[in-house]
């Protein structure tokens, strides 16, 4: 089996936020440190092997980045300061690029100006495209927030938010659909049949709300704010993408809906603080290093929220014209944050990490159908441990 | 063939007469007759003269040029002029003239990149420093003490010890425990060879200990060193061991009857001795001392116990001696101060503290040891309550069940940025050893090696790794993580990086192959002397290839493990290369000393013609 290697591999991984792989000297400490490294799914050591050796396609066939939750934990205790963490964690990024047919992927993750001429111009678009259609279809008068006779008509902004979603989705789908092309039908899998899928595939939905996988790790804190931030993000949306309309009445407190506005914006408020916090002190080991995709998430996130807080207050406060001028700028965080993270950025982990999960789980059993002896963890003497 | 003298007149009014000679060179494209016009303007040169590289220049010949031009101070200009000051030395030495007035002119000593500028400042100063102007006035000459101070009496410092003593010079030998031997003394066997240690080191223990030339300071630490290389005073601060050594015959009657016991420190904390013992039993000086910081008597300001003074027949034994300070005068100082061991408690994950069975490879080699308190045995410790304090410990006891599952776990601190980055060196040697002495004496026992990688790379080593592969050892390739422990059974976790398996693997004696650190006291032994240390913190040598042996100051030189860790060949090599500085410095100064005392301008030969006037 002929193997193609790619000498400048490691180098082109550093535009991905890798620390220096080449330190590693295989000691294979990591790999016994964390605690969802199991046979066969053994890492990061196999992967930084990999990487000096520059084989892409067994890492592009790897599910392993997907399996590790960054707690950091390798790289403090890595004796090279080889950053195995940081290492999966830009893996996962240049996954996520690998995976995104458009390319658009590799060009956000890999540029800076790509990616800031891509957050600003989207934003400027948006501003521009809801003025516009404020002045023309909308309500036309930037001093009512709701009503029959609203600037931005939540009609007309849900009909948008559901194009939009459908489309991210498809997009979403389409790369999903690639990452089980590259893992399940590479050469490295064991073959699976469906009936594997189907006996598994609770797991999906499984993994993707509790993130139980994570709460293994040694610290329980990162596992905690990670769920919290999920959770609160996942509510807000089906909040705007199901009850728009319930959450853009007013300027009376719709207890009902709002009590989950509020609550998620909380969360979703806490978390990012303590996120940009923990990064600016580097206070723990999976803080120690920033990509610039990890910042313009994080500064989106924070502007998003504040903002979406700020037209609420403001439309309750009696303030419609400030309320709709607020919500422009509040949209104008909100579309590229989407457009760019949900298929080809950060978010796209949401869907990625319980597809890896699951589809590991599947090779698993696969491997497990193929082999009658299989020996996850082997004991020298034959005592089993 | 006859050497002839020319007669070199000095001028009267003792002005300098320098000659400057020039040397074509090849990689520096300098224009030599520019060169020349300038020095020619400096005060004193009264010659100048373009020389061939080869032929190599002619002393004879030469001898007669700078006898006709008078000269009586030469320089030597060119990219690396050095090459041909013996010739000229000879030649002025031939020509009766002073031979330290030869001087350099090297253009490129300051980098390769020759500009005339350059060449013109260096040629200048060279001419003026010839000239007196800038001259440095030697010290007058004192005479170089012939004695040497060496601190630290493990192999390094009784080696350099015997090759100067034996020699016929005075030592010091300055030793912060109550014997020599070092870490050496512990040792069970040494590598590749699997000698026995202690046959190789005693006999040169007790060589030190009877030889007249050398004096031995024990529990002895150096407080204060002053003067310069030939003219060291240093102040040694001597603790009183309370036993007089001239009187004690080592019959033990005093430790069978004092009540305190304590952990061994020869024994690395796993066996005990009383508070008034002797080290081991081939200690030297072979007598007995006390511990004054467990002592009941020292404790209670002598109002309770002194059993032992009461016990000694030969009157041996004084509670009350007092510290003294001794001052020493000395030409030379070897270093020889050693190492310690890794606190293996720092690398939490393996256990050291927690477990009783993980131990440090140095407690391994006592326990191994047949002096060691199973007489060598490899058992696994056995709870015991203590009767004293009524709480359960860990000890070893000569019939404790045997290992099954013995563990050695490679780069324990060592090759690691969280500890020390550097490598050890013998770990991995002394590790193939462990491997061989559980394999030779538990046949039944299974012994696993994890490293990372197998440096043997000594005369010997990779034979000696090849044969511990051939005796079932199992060798497995990745640093273990660390170690858990499930219903009383302890779990070695690891990676095997060959195999590419995650390894849980029961042990039930896991020994922590812990690096070398530079021994307590180093740093501040370092700023007594006004030597230098490395990032890493050992002594640095002046010159990494060309003086692994000097330091920064003229007169001290380092030894052993203290400028980094090496085995013991190597270290046992460098202690006698360190005593050949010292020697060379002693016979160098009594050549000097010999040659001060005849005239400068001697004939050296009696037939040829006459000196000058």
């Amino acid at each position: 089996m002929a193997v193609r290697s790619n000498p400048e591999f490691i180098d082109d991984l550093k535009e991905f936020g890798a620390e220096d792989v080449a330190k590693c000297y295989q000691c294979g400490n990591c790999s016994a440190a964390c605690p969802h490294s199991k046979a066969p799914h053994i890492f990061p050591r196999r992967a930084i092997k990999c990487l000096q050796l520059g084989l892409e396609e067994p890492l592009r066939a790897s599910l392993d980045p997907w399996l590790c939750y960054y707690c950091g934990d390798c790289s403090t205790q890595c004796p090279r300061g080889a950053e195995p963490g940081e290492t999966m964690m830009s893996l996962r990024r240049w996954l996520t690029s690998k995976y995104d047919f458009t390319g658009i992927s590799r060009l956000l993750y890999t540029s800076r100006t790509a990616e800031l001429v891509a957050v600003l111009g989207l934003a400027l678009l948006t501003g521009v495209g809801f003025l516009a259609f404020g002045f023309s279809y909308g309500g036309g008068n930037l001093g009512v927030y709701d009503g029959p006779g609203a600037f931005l008509p939540t009609h007309y902004v849900h009909i948008f938010d559901w194009t939009m979603g459908i489309v991210l989705a498809l997009l979403l789908s389409i790369n999903s659909l690639r990452m089980w092309h590259f893992t399940m039908r590479s050469k490295y899998a064991p073959h699976a049949p469906l009936s594997l899928y189907v006996r598994h595939v609770m797991l999906l939905p499984y993994h993707f709300f509790t993130q139980k996988k994570f709460s293994e790790c040694e610290k329980r804190m990162p596992w905690i704010q990670h769920l919290v931030l999920m959770l609160s993000y996942l509510t807000m949306l089906i909040l705007i993408m199901v009850f728009l309309r319930q959450m853009q009445a007013g300027p009376q407190v719709n207890w009902y809906a709002h009590f989950f506005g509020y609550l998620s914006a909380i969360g979703l408020l806490g978390t990012t603080i303590l996120s940009i916090r923990g990064r600016i002190r580097k206070d723990a080991g999976y803080h120690q290093h920033s990509h610039d995709s990890d910042w313009v998430f994080l500064i989106l996130l924070a502007y998003v929220t504040l903002t979406g807080i700020a037209q609420h207050v403001l439309h309750r406060a009696g303030l419609p014209l400030a309320a709709n001028i607020t919500y422009v700028v509040h949209l104008m965080g909100v579309v590229p944050m989407l457009v760019l993270e949900v298929p080809f950025g950060k978010w796209s982990h949401l869907a990625y990490r319980p597809l890896g999960v699951f589809l590991a789980r599947v090779q698993d059993a696969a491997l497990e159908q193929s082999t009658t002896e299989a020996a996850p963890l082997v004991v020298l003497d034959g005592a089993k441990g | 063939m006859a050497e002839q003298v020319l007669t070199n007149t000095v001028n009267p009014q003792n002005t300098k007469r320098v000659g400057v000679f020039f040397f074509h060179s090849a990689d520096a494209d300098l224009d030599l007759q520019a060169l020349a016009d300038f020095s020619r303007t400096l005060a004193g040169v009264v010659m100048t003269r373009k020389v061939a590289v080869t032929p190599a220049p002619d002393p004879e010949k030469l001898a007669k040029e700078i006898a006709a031009a008078r000269l009586d101070t030469l320089v030597l200009a060119a990219a690396h002029p050095g090459f041909a000051k013996a010739a000229f030395t000879r030649a002025m030495t031939l020509a009766a003239g002073d031979p330290a007035k030869v001087k350099l002119a090297s253009f490129a000593e300051r980098g390769e990149i020759i500009t005339i500028e350059r060449a013109k400042s260096v040629l200048k100063l060279a001419v003026e420093g010839a000239n007196g102007a800038a001259q440095a006035k030697p010290a007058a000459s004192t005479k170089f003490n012939d004695v040497t101070l060496v601190i630290g009496g493990g192999v390094a410092g009784i080696q350099a010890s015997l090759e100067i003593a034996e020699s016929g010079h005075k030592v010091y030998l300055v030793e912060r425990t109550g014997t020599i031997g070092g870490r050496m003394a512990m040792f069970d066997k040494t590598f590749p060879t699997l000698d026995c240690a202690a046959c190789i080191l005693t006999p040169k223990m007790v060589a030190v200990g009877q030889n007249a030339n050398i004096e031995l300071l024990v529990l002895s630490e150096v407080q204060q060193v002053t003067g310069s290389a030939g003219q060291f005073k240093v102040k040694v601060l001597k603790h009183a061991s309370r036993v007089d050594s001239s009187a004690c015959v080592a019959c033990g009657d005093c430790a069978k009857f004092c009540p305190v016991t304590v952990t061994s420190e020869f024994d690395m904390g796993i066996g005990t001795r009383k508070n008034i013992f002797i080290p081991f039993p081939q200690a030297v000086p072979n007598t007995y001392q006390i511990d004054p910081t467990n002592c009941t008597w020292v404790l209670s300001e002598g109002k309770k116990c002194g059993a032992c003074v009461k016990k000694c027949s030969k009157g041996a034994v004084h509670l009350d001696a007092k510290d003294e300070v001794v001052e020493i005068e000395v030409g030379n100082i070897i270093v020889a101060t050693g190492y310690d061991m890794l606190d293996a408690h720092r690398v939490e994950r393996y256990g050291y503290g927690k477990y009783p069975n993980v131990l440090t490879s140095l407690e391994f080699e006592r326990l191994t040891n047949a002096s060691g308190p199973t007489g060598g045995k490899i058992v696994m410790k056995t709870s015991k309550v203590n009767k004293k304090t009524k709480q359960e410990e860990w000890v070893f006891e000569p019939d404790g069940p045997q290992p099954k599952r013995v563990a050695i776990v490679h780069c324990v601190g060592s090759r690691d940025r969280n500890y020390n980055a550097y490598c050890s060196r013998v770990c991995c040697m002394y590790s193939l050893k462990f491997a061989h002495l559980v394999r030779e004496k538990l046949p039944d026992a299974e012994c696993f090696e994890y490293y990372i990688d197998m440096r043997a790379f000594g005369k010997g080593y990779e034979e000696f790794h090849e044969r511990i592969h051939e005796e079932g050892v199992h060798l497995v390739r990745g640093r273990s993580m660390g170690i858990t422990e499930q219903d009383g059974q302890l779990y070695l976790n690891g990676e095997d990086t060959l195999a590419e398996q995650l390894l849980k693997q029961p042990v039930d004696m896991l020994i922590l192959s812990a690096g070398l650190q530079p021994s307590h006291g180093t740093a501040e032994l370092g700023s007594l002397l006004a030597i230098n240390r490395d990032g890493d913190g050992w002594f640095r040598e002046l010159s990494y290839n060309a003086e692994p042996n000097s330091t920064v100051r003229e007169g001290i030189y380092v030894a052993g493990v203290c400028q980094g860790p090496k085995d013991i060949p190597d270290t046992v090599a460098q202690a006698s290369a360190a005593a050949g500085h010292v020697l060379r410095s002693i016979v160098g100064a009594a050549a000097a000393a010999h040659e001060s005392a005849a005239p400068l301008s001697a004939n050296p030969d009696p037939a040829g013609m006459p000196a000058r006037s």
